[in-house]
């Protein structure tokens, strides 16, 4: 009975230890030394932002600050945001994060100051959330592009790019005429990616703030020009236009197929293009914009590509706020960034192939920018809205109708905004 | 250690099913009941209820018809026998991660099968993109991967069967089935019972294969109770919500368990007996 008791004891103290630790959920972490720290990085990784990306990236940092050391650490869980929360929960945090973080996140990372160098990254002016910047990027990523088999467009006997959506279906259409998979999708994340993609530029060019508006229910994704995008693609689904067995493929399925020469078109962002250009093709790739639903020239859909944050519980927070400014303003890591995702920054030239060309050309011939995917900031969807939206879009393909589709898609959002 | 180990992380979910914590705030917020009246309403976690009972059920069943049927095949020595054995027990030993994404390069829309019908002439069958296919798809691998267990564990059942009274049933003029029935399976019940809360407990807990098969896909319908858990845990941070369906999942665990073992104890007692 007493060892009984002792054990009850004992689990008491040890959860109200727990539950009054709170972790590494700091309110401030220490300045530091600028010139003496070790800093952790939790960093995106893919095949290609690899671990030694990113230490080739640092090196000439910590070479030119010898009491500096870095050490580079990938997820350990689903992505980077899960990582982190993970790590702050076992109050272990990093100094510096990359990678794409929920407006959630942000009571977790320090506000960057108020400083030029700051403004003057991408994406730092919409990563504002009550007023701070939180995050800065290296680049611009493009995120609404349609990349096209050129050799599948003459065969159709395609002269022009679509410059609508009822053009670029009327293509797809003429291009399952010439034998091609007209345009590739697959399971996974990518059909909702690519629904997001025709999407965000035709609702966001005439509302840029379309996702704050929404978390204050001043508009609705059935109500707003979503419909007509859902009901676009799902003309596509039933016309045959993407693979019949689209939910049963992968994301490097649909990269194979099309680089194959099977698929006509793919839909995809701009870090697609080293993937492109480094293939083994027999066809020459192009690029245009995604199209609008009315022909007017198209925004480009965008995010920071390789963003990077401070957290608020570093230790080091002067040493990670110094190293954070060099990934974002050295001319030679900026470079470096860029060049690996093929993504863009004005000031920042690297030698680019033709592809990329291509879309630069779309950048910067574009009439504006607006946020891709789930937004930025204040202006960006609850946490899983792109998991959710991508679960709900596949519904698509199991005969759902956009209307109900796109009902469950408010409904979920409604009860998650905040 | 059972207090730090497991007495601890339990009520601390159970502590967290009570809050709204999103993993990333240091203070949550009380919401008594609300996880819980949430997850009796919530659509997604009733279809997940649905699809997890299919796994248990149908992979329960078959993981324990296959590993009792290949013991009973395996129970004698000889050279070949004994590499069958490890053979058919090799897939408990993979990851199920990896189990996962091997059997997507096999059954996927561009995979091993779809070439060979491809090459034969015939269409390629929907696998992982219908979602009748990819549940029945989830279920064959989860009993591929989990059944060499089974023949392990009833082998070692097998054993403690007397081979004088199946020689008494010989004698008696019994024939295979009838031994099986009268004789080998009476002594069998310890280990049916162990085999069937093992099996069962393991599948209402499926997770890794789903992830590396299908994602959950097609359009979620493929999301099993523990991947529900998972994502809205760590894609929606809804950890306090999560922490509700975890303890709910458990305590279903429990009862399960338990009552499967109550309800076997007859069989074992009239062994013993």
């Amino acid at each position: 009975m007493k060892k009984a008791k002792a054990l009850v004891v004992t689990a008491a103290a040890l959860l109200l230890t727990a539950c009054s630790s709170s972790g590494g959920f700091q309110d401030t972490g220490d300045a530091g030394s600028a010139s003496d720290a070790k800093l952790r990085l939790l960093v995106n990784v893919t095949p290609v932002l690899t671990k030694q990306f990113y230490e080739d990236l640092v090196k000439p940092y910590t070479d030119a600050h010898p009491g500096v050391t870095v050490s580079i650490e990938a997820p350990t869980a689903a992505d980077v945001s899960a990582t982190l929360q993970q790590q702050l929960a076992a109050g272990s945090p990093p100094d510096l994060v990359s990678g794409s973080l929920g407006r959630d996140t942000v009571p977790q990372l320090t506000a960057l100051p108020e400083q030029q160098w700051v403004k003057d990254a991408p994406y730092a002016e919409q990563s504002r959330v009550g007023g701070a910047m939180w995050q800065a990027g290296s680049g611009n990523q493009v995120q609404s592009l349609v990349f096209y088999n050129k050799a599948a467009f003459a065969k159709a006997g395609i002269t022009t790019v679509p410059k609508s959506l009822a053009d670029l279906t009327a293509a797809l259409v003429k291009l399952k005429g010439a034998g091609y998979v007209p345009t590739q999708t697959s399971g996974e994340w990518v059909t909702g990616a690519q629904v997001q993609m025709l999407g965000n530029v035709n609702v966001l060019n005439t509302a840029p703030d379309w996702f704050a508006q929404r978390n204050e229910n001043k508009t609705s994704f059935a109500g707003s020009p979503w419909r007509q995008v859902l009901e676009t693609y799902q003309g596509w689904v039933k016309q045959g236009l993407t693979p019949k067995d689209a939910m049963g493929l992968k994301y490097q399925d649909a990269i194979d197929q099309f680089l194959a020469g099977k698929s006509a078109t793919f839909v995809m962002g701009g870090w697609f293009v080293p993937t492109a250009d480094e293939a083994k093709k027999s066809f020459d790739v192009g690029v245009f914009a995604v199209p609008t639903l009315d022909g007017s020239p198209a925004p480009v859909a965008g995010n920071p590509s390789i963003p990077w944050s401070v957290t608020k519980s570093s230790k080091n927070q002067a040493a990670a706020l110094d190293l954070l400014k060099f990934l974002v303003t050295d001319k030679d890591a900026v470079t470096k960034e860029l060049k690996a995702e093929g993504n863009f920054r004005k000031g920042f030239d690297y030698e680019a192939s033709a592809l990329n060309k291509e879309v630069a050309a779309i950048v910067s011939g574009a009439p504006s920018t607006v946020v891709a995917s789930n937004g930025q900031g204040d202006n960006s969807a609850p946490t899983g809205y792109n998991d959710e939206f991508n679960k709900l879009v596949q519904g698509l393909y199991l005969d759902q109708k956009p209307g109900t589709v796109l009902k469950s898609i408010d409904s979920w959002y409604t009860s998650n905004a905040k | 250690m059972i207090t730090l180990f497991m007495l601890v992380p339990i009520a601390l979910a159970g502590y967290l099913s009570f809050t709204d914590w999103d993993g990333l705030t240091p203070n949550p917020q009380g919401v008594g009941w609300a996880n819980y009246s949430r997850l009796l309403h919530d659509a997604d976690v009733g279809h997940a209820a649905v699809v997890t009972l299919i796994v248990t059920v149908v992979g329960t069943i078959a993981c324990n018809a296959a590993g009792l049927g290949l013991a009973l095949l395996l129970n004698r020595t000889s050279r070949l026998t004994a590499v069958l054995r490890a053979v058919v027990f090799y897939p408990y030993v993979i990851g199920p991660i990896i189990i996962g994404f091997l059997w997507s390069a096999i059954l996927g829309a561009n995979g091993a099968i779809a070439h060979l019908l491809g090459n034969a002439g015939h269409s390629p069958l929907p696998f992982l993109s219908d979602p009748a296919w990819a549940v029945g798809s989830i279920v064959a691998v989860v009993v591929w991967s989990q059944f060499g267990v089974n023949v392990v564990l009833y082998l070692a059942g097998l054993q403690t069967v007397p081979a004088s009274l199946h020689e008494a049933a010989h004698i008696d003029g019994a024939g295979r089935w009838q031994t099986f029935r009268s004789v080998t399976w009476p002594l069998l019940a310890p280990s049916v019972t162990v085999n069937l809360v093992l099996v069962l407990v393991g599948l209402l807990r499926v997770y890794e294969i789903v992830l590396a098969l299908t994602g959950g896909g097609p359009a979620g319908r493929t999301n099993t109770f523990a991947f529900l858990i998972l994502s809205e845990s760590f894609r929606s941070n809804h950890l306090g919500y999560g922490a509700a369906q975890a303890i709910t999942l458990m305590v279903v665990i429990a009862a399960l368990a338990l009552g499967l073992t109550a309800l076997r104890r007859r069989a074992e007692d009239a062994v013993s007996s």
